[in-house]
């Protein structure tokens, strides 16, 4: 039998079998932010983004797409065909999306250098795939793509061992999680050490030089972060190390709400409304500066957030950057 | 053959957005999820044993779900040796046939909530075959006058406020009946009192079967299952093969654990029926139907439990205990309510969705719909891996493999 899918789902899944990204962003565009730091292709210790930050506004303008048009209409099919085809013929696709903000722009994609910056900060070295950096295929795990993913992950997995790592330091906790559980299952042989960018943080987490913040600031947990890979109490420490004044919300660690992220490609309005009332438990801890670590969490997030909402929604590593530079 | 479920996501997607910009569902369920934590973690705290009762329980369910063929077989043995009538049915058609058999036409039947019930769509196929049916739980009457469907498992109609109560009941029973909750209840109470004792037939489901007794373990607070099981003449239980546990001990462990994680502390009921009403007073011969049913049958029903048994990755899901804590901690049901679901409700419902209450193609909307963000696994007593099935289940639909 064959099934047809809702075609938003056929469009990631094949842009990420094709073009080694979800969005089909180049490999040039998602390396960019590197160019200043000239990071060694081979090391020890690979620093891996994925491409998952530097592609958030994209995802938004995508969803905007999605949640203005009806997906049954046939304005909908012939966009996303008039995608499929530009994909197809190798075009930028982020031409499409002409509506992406500058300023977001620039501030995903500085992300990774934050992280990068913060890393070399508290006297890591590492190396980074530049342009040859392929997105770990999470989402194929995760829509259901697990035949395609099997002969994905094979390409990454060469990118990777090209740079003689032995640790993969990951931004995204989605990307740790495959590479942790699902890639040992597909790939023979695959015995890298995973860790994530908060784990290298807190290892070294007294060497953090202390950050002035206005007020208090609440950890949204990350599911994956928090229940598949554990991690909660690091944060709480890292934050603590910087002089954070850490207020927790109702449901925190692993008892931690979704931000609604996960649905956010085929129920764009439910997504935001789950997003919506995971910012305003936050802010039930009394503190309206929410820090998180993840990407979908930061975008699902922001995108809840609403209009004139002064609370301030940053990644963990935007934060810890305002230390290091310091 | 190309099935195209595009349409399907389409309709889904607007279905869950007009309930969650419900305000009736967003309070109820905001109201409920908060009462639901604080009785559970208080209920938790006055019967500290619980969780590892809980975790014994995951080893009763193991068990039993990989010995069904054979607890199948002990239980129906014992319903007979109690002398009740047993029936095994390997569907849906075939378990409306065998209580049509034995109910006839032109009956009235009294029923408990039973989500099995709504699997089946008992009440509608009896209605439809000529009988009178009446659901006595309270939310399940206000339901079945509204004609809607049970809105979560426990809680069916929690979203509709006293006010809706009160005008579908004026309506009803031909009288202005104020929006006043205590007068709600005691209208259906003086109504369906005189159902109870005029009724042919009382139709329930079990949370529990103890095969070596074969006792039914039914858990209630109204008092409704009490009286529709126990003054007509006749009592059917109909039950999912996946209630089945080896002995009457494990029957009460289980029966503790959903209770206490279904918010009830301790319930007001606890029914365990095992055969028809007896006595053996006069001359100490044994005559049936003394006070209670003269009658007793059960209905075994698999339609799709033994497939979901025999699959490794998804026979846990039948260790659901029906409890619904996980829906109270799911963020797409805590604003949709049971739009997300058919039938059953919530993560777990999407996987029983696919394999007993509607199929894949039903199912594949719900199974995307899921976060997978694994709060539902913190709370569940079984600790069942939905987000794990529900990967599962995404990958078969993607790819046809069903």
């Amino acid at each position: 039998m064959e099934t047809k899918m809702p075609m938003v789902l056929d469009i990631i899944s094949e842009n990420i079998i094709k073009h080694g990204n979800p969005l089909a962003l180049k490999g040039s565009e998602v390396a960019s932010w590197a160019k200043e730091l000239d990071l060694p292709v081979k090391g020890e210790l690979l620093f891996y983004t994925g491409g998952e930050y530097q592609l958030l506004p994209f995802i938004d303008s995508l969803v905007k797409t999605i949640t203005h048009l009806d997906q049954g209409s046939k304005v909908f099919s012939m966009m996303m065909g008039a995608r499929n085809i530009l994909n197809k013929t190798g075009l930028n696709a982020e031409k499409m999306y002409a509506s992406v903000l500058a300023k977001d722009k620039d501030r995903y994609n500085s992300v990774c250098l934050k992280a990068a910056k913060v890393l070399h900060g508290l006297g890591y070295e590492f190396c980074y795939s530049g342009n040859e950096e392929l997105y770990s295929g999470a989402l194929l795990y995760e829509l259901g793509y697990l035949e395609d993913m099997k002969n994905y992950v094979q390409k990454v997995v060469e990118v990777i061992r090209n740079s003689g790592a032995k640790t993969i330091v990951c931004l995204s906790p989605h990307a740790a999680e495959v590479f942790k559980f699902i890639y040992p299952k597909m790939v023979k042989g695959f015995d890298l050490e995973i860790v994530t960018f908060v784990d290298l943080v807190w290892q070294r987490r007294d060497q953090l030089a202390k950050i002035e913040a206005s007020g208090a600031v609440v950890i949204h947990d990350s599911c994956r972060l928090a229940r598949e890979l554990g991690i909660h109490q690091e944060l709480r420490d890292i934050l603590e190390n910087v002089g954070a004044d850490v207020k927790e919300s109702p449901r925190n660690r692993e008892w931690t709400s979704c931000c609604g992220g996960p649905i956010k490609i085929l129920f764009p309005e439910l997504s935001h409304v789950i997003g919506s009332r995971r910012v305003n438990e936050l802010k039930e801890s009394g503190a309206e500066h929410i820090l998180t670590s993840c990407p979908y969490c930061l975008s699902a997030l922001e995108g809840g957030r609403t209009k004139g909402d002064s609370a301030i929604i940053e990644d963990l590593i935007e934060f810890l950057y305002r230390g290091s530079k310091a | 053959m190309t099935v195209d479920l595009r349409k399907d996501f389409v309709t889904y997607a607007k279905d869950l957005n007009k309930a969650s910009e419900d305000t009736n569902i967003r309070t109820a369920i905001t109201r409920a999820v908060s009462s639901y934590r604080n009785t559970v973690s208080e209920t938790l705290e006055r019967f500290p044993h619980t969780p590892e009762l809980a975790e014994e329980v995951q080893g009763i369910k193991r068990h039993s779900m990989a010995n069904l063929d054979d607890l199948l077989k002990q239980a129906m043995d014992s319903v007979e040796r109690n002398k009740g009538k047993a029936f095994f049915a390997k569907d849906h058609q075939a378990a409306l046939e065998i209580a049509l058999g034995i109910i006839g036409r032109g009956k009235t039947v009294v029923k408990g909530k039973s989500m099995l019930g709504e699997e089946l769509h008992l009440r509608e196929y009896l209605e439809e075959n000529g009988n009178e049916v009446w659901e006595t739980d309270l939310g399940e009457f206000i339901l079945q006058l509204r004609k809607e469907r049970p809105m979560h498992i426990l809680s069916p109609s929690i979203h509709v406020p006293r006010e809706q109560v009160a005008e579908v009941f004026s309506k009803f029973f031909g009288k202005e009946v104020p929006p006043d909750i205590a007068e709600e209840v005691k209208v259906v109470r003086e109504f369906l009192r005189e159902k109870y004792f005029t009724a042919d037939v009382g139709i329930s489901g079990a949370n529990v079967v103890a095969v070596d007794t074969g006792a039914m373990v039914i858990i209630e607070n109204e008092g409704n299952v009490r009286l529709a099981t126990g003054a007509p003449p006749v009592h059917i239980v109909m039950v999912g093969t996946e209630k089945l546990v080896p002995t009457f001990q494990d029957a009460m462990k289980v029966a503790e654990v959903t209770w206490r994680y279904a918010q009830y502390g301790v319930p007001g009921y606890v029914n365990i029926v095992s055969g028809p009403s007896k006595t053996g007073d006069i001359e100490k011969v044994t005559t049936y139907g003394a006070h209670g049913p003269k009658e007793f049958y059960v209905i075994f029903v698999d339609n799709g439990r033994s497939d979901m048994a025999r699959e490794d990755k998804f026979s846990q899901a039948l260790h659901c205990l029906r409890c619904g804590g996980c829906m109270y901690e799911c963020p797409v049901f805590q604003v949709t309510a049971g739009h997300f679901g058919h039938v059953y409700m919530g993560g777990i419902g999407a996987i029983w969705t696919a394999f007993v209450a509607g199929g894949m193609e039903k199912a594949a909307p719900l199974v995307y719909s899921c976060l997978r963000c694994g709060r539902c696994v913190e709370r569940c007593p079984m600790s069942i891996e939905v987000p794990a099935m529900i990967g599962e289940l995404r990958e078969r639909i993607v790819y046809g493999k069903y």
